[in-house]
């Protein structure tokens, strides 16, 4: 019986280090299985995911050719939405600021991890309990911060605003999420508001998985904090670095709660995504016609799957040009 | 010599000063909403308005027994609970004994179902979202808890065999032949072996399933239009959209979604972390 509490003494959440498909092992069970126990083990999941999902994305590829203003009486309109989408200037609008979003935001999320990490790493007081202050808010669904953020931006009454108006900062007092200007910018604080804190407790383990004795090194070569950083710290945690930042990247391609409930892609456009303009057009309009947000749905993923393979690629690619 | 060691702690001090200033101002950064918004929770509108930041002074807890009865929250969070358990329930379930399968048999296709089920995980919500739709209409499941359950757990399945075919299949080997030896069939190797050993992946999978379903809004809120079925971050929302100037009882609906969140988090902290960076962390 010493053999089971010798494999609970695994890590805990053994997950892989990477977010895509290891290679196969080695250590598989030999003994081919019966198929009826093989299908006894995978058939429930594989018939669910059939039905809930690729069943709907088979569908929602063949809806996108229909005009489905009728549920009940599908007209055949080929491409043309395809080509509809094109000239839809929201549409082009949501990917712009969808893409904004997904590819420079993770880098606020990022930094933001590591420097804290960093703080906790560097020894400071309270920092178990800081570490798990820091992360709450990774808890909270995006309604709740939603809703907190709606009145931190409150123009007359406001957290930022009333800070502002404190420093004699009068002239930046704004309505952060009523300007085209700043909306955007004031969503993607929020989001990362809630982030930091996962971003944070990644770092900090891959910090102290670091080996300890190429730090001391660093120590008795009288290495600063900047150097150390920049030399040693961060090119030895770039894969876990370039993880977070496809994790996050994945993340803002989705975003959908905290647009919706914020701003609904307002004011102007200036803060709508893909998720929120394919609802709109979906269900808020009143256009009933489902084939045209299919086709947007379409385009979309065809663009997330390519962009998380293109991310992917470059920074293997980065990686084995490193070592 | 004392004047010196003084000297050096002020030193030291005074380097440490920026690192303590970044520590306790992020730190505020993060709990000052909260504390605000509880303190907005147990104080009435009219109180708010006068002074947005003032404390709740006299406290008026009747707000929750308002808010739980008389909007009724009771019944959100009671369908939140149902939808979310019986969700976590059965992914738990479907995820470990696909996720056994696909990492101790060699069978032809065992990648592919793997790799197809892991790309899933990144696929944006809305390629399925609007056919689901369409689907649970054709089948009398649109606006039912049991439609809400079934995407569900269609959802979180992918993630979950992920995380747990990873931690099966560092089981050794030997257990398994040893239990064959003994004369363990299939199913009793899976009980009394990969369940009980897997125990600490499968909490994790549970808490990661459970918080990110709690949370849920988007698939609740197309497949769900029945005020009286709406899961807690749907009543909250609608809620605020019905009654945008009540501030003090949208405070109050806001710390009744998250006083479990954060009971739960007092107590199991670690774990919860854990849970919710499992896949990311080495």
């Amino acid at each position: 019986m010493s053999a089971p509490a010798d494999a609970a003494r695994l890590p805990a959440a053994a997950a892989p280090r990477r977010w895509w498909p290891a290679a196969r092992r080695g250590e598989r069970d030999p003994g081919a299985p019966s198929w009826l126990t093989l299908m006894a083990f995978l058939a429930p999941a594989l018939l669910l995911y059939a039905g809930l999902t690729a069943y709907p994305v088979v569908r929602t590829f063949a809806d996108s050719l229909y005009d489905l203003e009728n549920m009940d009486a599908p007209r055949f309109v080929g491409l043309a939405h395809f080509v509809a989408i094109w000239s839809d200037e929201t549409f082009l609008r949501a990917i712009r600021n969808t893409l904004v979003w997904s590819f420079v935001a993770p880098f606020l999320d990022v930094a933001t991890g590591l420097l804290l990490a960093l703080c906790l790493y560097a020894g400071v007081p309270f920092a178990r309990f800081l570490r798990i202050a820091w992360f709450t808010p990774v808890l909270l669904s995006y309604v709740v911060v939603s809703i907190l953020w709606l009145w931190i931006y409150n123009y007359d009454w406001g957290a930022l605003n009333l800070a502002l108006r404190a420093l004699g900062l009068d002239g930046w007092a704004r309505a952060w999420l009523g300007e085209s200007s700043t909306a955007l910018a004031a969503l993607m604080v929020t989001h990362a508001w809630k982030w930091a804190g996962f971003n944070m407790v990644v770092c900090l383990a891959a910090l102290h998985a670091l080996p300890s004795e190429v730090l001391e090194a660093a120590e008795l070569d009288h290495c600063g904090w900047a150097a150390k950083l920049r030399h040693i710290i961060i090119p030895m945690m770039r894969p876990t670095l370039l993880n977070l930042y496809i994790l996050a990247f994945i993340g803002k391609m989705k975003v959908f709660d905290l647009v919706w409930i914020m701003t609904q892609g307002g004011p102007m456009w200036s803060t709508e995504t893909v998720s929120t303009y394919v609802y709109k057009r979906a269900f808020a309009w009143n256009t009933f016609d489902l084939g045209y947000p299919s086709a947007i749905a379409v385009v979309w993923f065809i663009i997330v799957l390519a962009a998380a393979a293109v991310l992917h690629l470059a920074f293997r690619q980065r990686e084995k040009l490193e070592y | 010599m004392r004047e010196q060691g003084r000297g050096d702690r002020l030193t030291a001090l005074l380097r440490r000063g920026p690192l303590l200033a970044v520590l306790v101002l992020y730190t505020l950064y993060t709990t000052l909403p909260f504390l605000w918004v509880g303190a907005m929770s147990l104080r009435t509108t009219a109180e708010i308005s006068a002074d947005h930041y003032g404390l709740p002074s006299p406290a008026h807890w009747g707000k929750f027994r308002a808010a739980w009865v008389d909007s009724n929250f009771a019944g959100y969070f009671w369908n939140s609970t149902v939808v979310v358990v019986s969700a976590v329930a059965i992914v738990t379930v479907l995820g470990a004994m696909a996720a056994h399968a696909l990492a101790r048999y060699r069978f032809p296709g065992n990648r592919l179902i793997y790799f197809v089920l892991f790309s899933s995980i990144i696929f944006p919500p809305q390629i399925v979202l609007l056919s689901l739709f369409q689907i649970l209409v054709n089948y009398d499941l649109y606006n039912t808890r049991t439609g809400l359950v079934l995407v569900y757990v269609s959802l979180q399945l992918p993630l979950t065999v992920f995380i747990l075919e990873a931690f099966f299949a560092r089981i050794p080997q030997d257990l398994f032949e040893a239990a064959r030896i003994d004369g363990y069939t299939d199913f009793q190797i899976f009980l009394r072996i990969v369940v009980p050993v897997g125990m600490p992946a499968i909490v994790t999978t549970v808490i990661l399933n459970f918080v990110h379903l709690w949370n849920e809004y988007l698939f609740a809120v197309v497949l769900v239009s029945d005020e009286d079925l709406r899961t807690l971050p749907v009543g909250i929302q609608r809620f605020m959209g019905d009654y945008f100037q009540d501030i003090g009882m949208i405070a109050t609906g806001v710390m009744i979604a998250v006083i479990p969140v954060i009971v739960v988090y007092a107590f199991f902290s670690e774990k919860l972390i854990q849970g919710m960076t499992a896949g990311a962390v080495k």
